[in-house]
Order: structure tokens, then C-alpha cells, then sequence
């Protein structure tokens, strides 16, 4: 074998070793990816709870399509504060007089923030939209953000 | 004259209490686990906003899921899950409607547990089929609780899984409900 043809074949090899490297660390990060911080990401929509739930309650299938697994901030009135059994916070926002609200289920990791705000006051929270519930079981209808966090201001 | 009065209010308080018979969740427990034997690890989704409305009268229950609401510890499970699997964009909702079909042997205002047989229809990735489990209600303190375990055959919901991965993902998802109950005050 030449010396030319031994170089060539090394650096061949070394390409492979290289790639195979690179993919295994890709799939290894991949593989062990964590859902990301909604704190960290910018809201592809900011509105009002009401222009929300507006929308969902005019229009279902078009809503879904456009706020579905998107992040959103909302703003609007803290009508309550839910907290279950297991400690987890939902904070529930809307007009006090309709039964209607936007739910935002808080992340875990930011969980503990809706302790510092007060049920009446206004705030702006930003989490996932997964979805709304139409009032067919005489409980109101809601629109629910999931991962949510209270948006600090500045 | 008076009799009949007293008739109409009795009449009129056995309506109001009507409204006592009927609690709910919003932030039910409903958790989904199709590890099998050769899964490298554990694929459990949890969804905490489940709405339940249970009528304490007839036993009749009802369910109401946002799929997007599970959620998986990995990233790439959960993209998995929504995207290929269930289809969560197509069928966003998943819902069961049913009864306990022994309702009368439940005592809601006096504590303790108790056994329940559960017959209804769960409707996921668009199809519906019969389902029939058995669970818990449990009252303490006035407060209500409900608690089933059950398993579905993914296939049975065409739910179809690559054949790359077929022996790593359990053809039976396991399904755990777990709801504390308050009243619906109108």
C-alpha cells in the first residue's frame, strides 16, 4: 500500500469515527431533551383572557389551529386561585361575572409564584395552550394554558 | 291552604337540594403508561386538568380531556406521543361518559371506600368503544374522591405503533384516574 492510499484511508476512517461521534451525541441530547422553561420563550401570541375565550367560543376548529401547542401570554383579572390536592396551582383568570375563564396550570418549577399574587388583581401569565372545554357540563367553559408561569414586569 | 304551601316548599327544597347531588374536578389526574418489559424506560404521561362531573344521584359520570395535556419527562416521548401516536393536532379531545352501575351500595354523605363497578364509553384518536372497570370512591370528611385503574389495547383506538419500536412500547396502555371532588354550587 502506498503512503498516499494510507492517508486517504485515514482520513476516511477518521471522517466515520467523526460522524458516528456526532450522531451518538445528537442522539444522546435528543434522547435526554427536557421540555423547555416557558419563562424562557416568547409568547407567539399576547391578548386579553376574554379576547381568548372569544375567539375559541365563536370558532373551536379555527382556534385549535392557531393556538394549539403555541405559547401564549394572556393579561386579565385573577378570579382564583385553585390548588389541589397534590400542592399544584391553577390560576384562573376572566371576567368575574362569567363563568367563562382561561386556566393556567402552573409548571411545576414555577409553581410555588402563584402564592405571591392575590385573587381580584390583574396579571399577565404566559403557558401552552392545550385546548378549550365548551360549557356542556353546566360548568362554564374554559380555555386551558399548560406549564404556565406569571410573567414578571419589569 | 296551608297544607298545600307546605307541599310546594317541601317540593321546592327537594329541587334545591337536587343541586347538592352533582361534583366536579377541573384539575383531575389522569395518567397513561404503555411501559413494557423491554422499554429502555418508563413512558408515563400525566394530564392534570381533567374535568369530571359526577351526579351522586345516578351514578352517571362524565369525563373530559384535552390530550395536549400530557405531558412526558422527555421531550422526544411527548413529541412522540402527540405527533405519531395519538394524533393529538387531528383528535384534541378524549372523553368518557358512563355510570357506576352500583351506585346505590355508595354512600356519598357517610366516609369510608368504596368498591365501584364503572360501565361507559371512551372515546380516543376518534374512535369509541365500551369500556367497563372497576374503581373507588372514597368519602372523607365530606370531600369525594374517585380512583380507577384500567387498561386499553392501543390498537383497539387505532393507535398504531412503528414496527421499530413495536416490543418497546406496551400494546396495553395502562390508564389511572385519580379526581378529588367538590360540589357544584349553581
Amino acid at each position: 500500500m502506498t503512503s498516499k492510499k494510507k492517508k486517504t484511508i485515514t482520513i476516511i476512517l477518521s471522517v466515520i469515527a467523526i460522524l458516528i461521534a456526532a450522531g451518538a451525541f445528537y442522539g444522546y441530547k435528543e434522547y435526554n431533551r427536557k421540555q423547555k422553561d416557558i419563562s424562557d420563550l416568547s409568547a407567539h401570541f399576547t391578548l386579553n383572557s376574554n379576547v381568548l375565550i372569544t375567539d375559541f367560543t365563536k370558532d373551536e376548529k379555527a382556534s385549535n389551529l392557531k393556538y394549539l401547542d403555541k405559547v401564549i401570554a394572556v393579561d386579565g383579572i385573577l378570579k382564583a386561585i385553585d390548588k389541589d390536592d397534590k400542592g399544584n396551582f391553577t390560576l384562573v383568570i376572566g371576567d368575574t361575572a362569567s363563568t367563562s375563564s382561561v386556566r393556567c396550570s402552573m409548571d411545576s418549577i414555577h409553581n410555588t409564584e402563584a402564592t405571591n399574587v392575590k385573587e381580584g388583581s390583574f396579571i399577565n401569565v404566559k403557558g401552552v395552550c392545550t385546548g378549550y372545554t365548551a360549557d356542556e357540563l353546566g360548568l362554564g367553559s374554559d380555555v386551558i394554558l399548560n406549564r404556565s408561569c406569571i410573567i414578571k414586569k419589569q | 291552604m296551608k297544607k298545600v304551601f307546605f307541599v310546594l316548599s317541601m317540593l321546592f327544597i327537594a329541587t334545591i337540594t337536587n343541586a347538592q347531588d352533582k361534583f366536579f374536578t377541573k384539575t383531575g389526574k389522569v395518567s397513561f403508561d404503555a411501559t413494557a418489559t423491554k422499554s429502555p424506560e418508563n413512558i408515563i404521561g400525566v394530564n392534570k386538568s381533567t374535568t369530571m362531573v359526577l351526579d351522586t344521584k345516578d351514578g352517571n359520570m362524565q369525563f373530559l380531556i384535552l390530550m395536549k395535556g400530557f405531558e412526558f419527562e422527555r421531550a422526544l416521548m411527548q413529541e412522540h406521543f402527540h405527533e405519531n401516536y395519538v394524533e393529538t393536532s387531528k383528535f384534541p379531545k378524549a372523553d368518557f361518559k358512563g355510570s357506576i352501575t352500583n351506585n346505590a351500595t355508595v354512600n356519598y354523605t357517610k366516609d369510608g371506600v368504596y368498591n365501584v363497578t364503572v360501565k361507559g364509553k371512551l372515546t380516543i384518536h376518534g374512535v369509541t368503544k365500551d369500556v367497563e372497570t372497576t374503581g373507588k370512591i372514597t368519602v372523607k370528611g365530606g370531600k369525594i374522591s374517585a380512583f380507577a385503574n384500567f387498561s386499553i389495547l392501543l390498537a383497539d383506538y387505532n393507535v398504531s405503533i412503528p414496527s421499530l419500536v413495536a416490543d418497546k412500547v406496551a400494546k396495553n396502555a395502562k390508564i389511572s384516574v385519580d379526581c378529588s371532588l367538590e360540589l357544584l354550587k349553581r
